[in-house]
């Protein structure tokens, strides 16, 4: 049984990194989080431009992401940023619902403390003295089974569907074997491959469920009555070779390898405690996918991409692999693993399974990816729904 | 898997294969292997990495199989060693185009 040192948090959950987040409730705390990250050592800035005019559905959906990123167990504290005090979006209520977890949590009232000059050295204050309290802590051993996987595939080609995306799978097989659970996203761009996951549910309830949250995603396309080709396939999807959505589900589905699937869970939603794949409901955008999976307490994930890629989500580690030799040299800066001796007949899928499986431990260990030391952070975005009102 | 320039998922099913070389130009012949032995797919277009080129005759209508399953349907014939790909097949889900009739229904 594989092994990995983590951060215990107060709630029992594990984490790989014991990040300060500086979290903005609202669009108009975006730069006073900024100043206060870009002077901290090692704080993660959140801002995102939602939080207040949307309708309550979605407004819910903004509150839970935001969070869940602070209840994610590689945060060991956060200092909440906000502007005004919105109804279900504000930093009392988030408070409450982060200390649940235990985490130190500071807020800051912009308006109450006398404008962003003052928020933020009142911010950047808290932050200093949280980020040294959180330097003494120590990580521990602690087994696999304390993993929450997260799957997820962008700028896919054909490649993806053959070689990154199953040797992907033969990971997630090795960890749900050694007691972890996987999470695998994106199900618009499961259309097509419903029969090869249905084969893998636990039940016929998992089954019915596949099939008809994959449906509903069809329906509202339908209810666009639009063809959705440039979209889904993307662009550069189809200039990797992927004709159709089947062609993209297909392949992407891969990532899940051969393990039972356990559930089908919302966005955002904390998947059940048996190890296995759970299929979360996000869309195919790939941020706000993983910010999905990463709301979830995921706390690393392998991203597989054909086509090479940049993205990585700023409190939850993401790995970058591919199985196309092109992409890999012209996407090197930002790619981890090079997967290309698949096709290249030099690696079965199984080895190269077991390379992402090292890479991965790893990486929980304290290994930085290099979008990490890029500060590259454009994996956090989060899901809607509905109107701006 | 040994080394290929084409590559075909499920070799009893699968009407295509998928170019694994940069360098497929029209008129070479290809080894590709399926139904158990390799044979030889003359490519009537420049093909580029990561494409698909059809291994057996699809007629117009006809399911386009990979990983042994539907990614498509064929918009027209298409013969052996032809590019396999968005101008000459379509998806069958998703078609939002093909269901005006439902526009609205789901908001």
């Amino acid at each position: 049984m594989g092994k990995w040192y983590g951060y215990r948090r107060p709630d029992g959950q594990v984490g790989c990194r014991n990040y300060t987040l500086v979290l903005s409730a609202t669009v108009y705390a975006n730069s006073t989080v900024e100043r206060v990250a870009n002077t901290i050592y090692g704080a993660i800035p959140i801002t995102h431009h939602l939080g207040r005019c949307q309708t309550k559905s979605d407004l819910k959906m903004t509150f839970d992401v935001l969070c869940g990123m602070a209840k994610n167990p590689n945060v060991g504290g956060v200092v909440i940023v906000d502007h005004f005090r919105e109804d279900l979006c504000n930093i009392d209520e988030m408070a409450e619902e982060i200390s649940k977890s235990g985490k130190l949590i500071e807020t800051v009232n912009i308006r109450d403390v006398g404008g962003a000059i003052n928020g933020t050295a009142d911010a950047t204050r808290k932050a200093m003295y949280m980020t040294r309290e959180l330097s003494t802590y120590q990580r521990e051993e602690v087994d696999i089974s304390e993993f929450l996987f997260g799957l997820n595939c962008g700028t896919s080609d054909t490649t993806s569907g053959i070689a990154s995306n199953p040797a992907l799978g033969f990971c997630s097989d090795r960890i749900v074997k050694e007691g972890g659970r996987s999470i695998l996203a994106e199900f618009p761009e499961l259309m097509g491959a419903e029969p090869w996951l249905k084969a893998k549910a636990i039940n016929e309830e998992v089954a019915r469920k596949i099939d008809s949250e994959i449906d509903a995603y069809e329906q509202r396309i339908y209810a666009t009555g639009e063809d959705i080709r440039g979209s889904q396939p993307t662009g550069d999807n189809i200039a990797g070779g992927i004709s159709t959505i089947e062609e993209k589900s297909l392949g992407g589905a891969k990532k899940s390898g051969s393990a039972p699937i356990q559930d089908v869970i919302g966005y955002a939603r904390v998947p059940g405690k048996a190890p296995g794949v759970y299929m979360m409901n996000t869309p195919g955008h790939g941020a706000e996918s993983i910010t999905g999976i990463a709301a979830a307490g995921s706390q690393l994930m392998v991203f597989s991409t054909g086509g090479g890629h940049t993205i990585s989500h700023p409190i939850m580690p993401t790995i970058k692999i591919t199985g196309n030799i092109n992409s890999w040299q012209r996407m090197n800066d930002t790619v981890d693993l090079d997967l290309s001796g698949i096709l290249a007949g030099t690696m079965s899928l199984e080895e190269a399974g077991d390379v992402i499986y090292n890479e991965v431990v790893a990486t929980l260990n304290g290994k930085m990816t290099k979008a990490d030391i890029l500060l590259e952070r454009t994996g956090f975005a989060i899901h809607r729904v509905g109107l701006s009102i | 898997m040994a080394v290929k320039v084409a590559y075909v998922v499920d070799e009893a099913k699968d009407n295509v294969a998928t170019i694994l070389s940069n360098d497929i130009k029209k008129g070479m012949t290809i080894p590709v292997t399926f139904d158990g032995q390799e044979q030889q797919i003359t490519v009537s277009a420049d093909i580029l990495y990561g494409h698909k080129v059809a291994i057996r005759p699809i007629t117009k209508g006809g399911t386009i199989l990979k990983y042994g399953l539907s990614i498509g349907d064929a918009m027209v014939d298409i013969a052996v060693g032809e590019h396999v790909h968005i101008h000459n097949i379509e998806p069958v889900r998703g078609r939002g185009d093909l269901h005006a009739d439902k526009k609205g229904s789901a908001f």
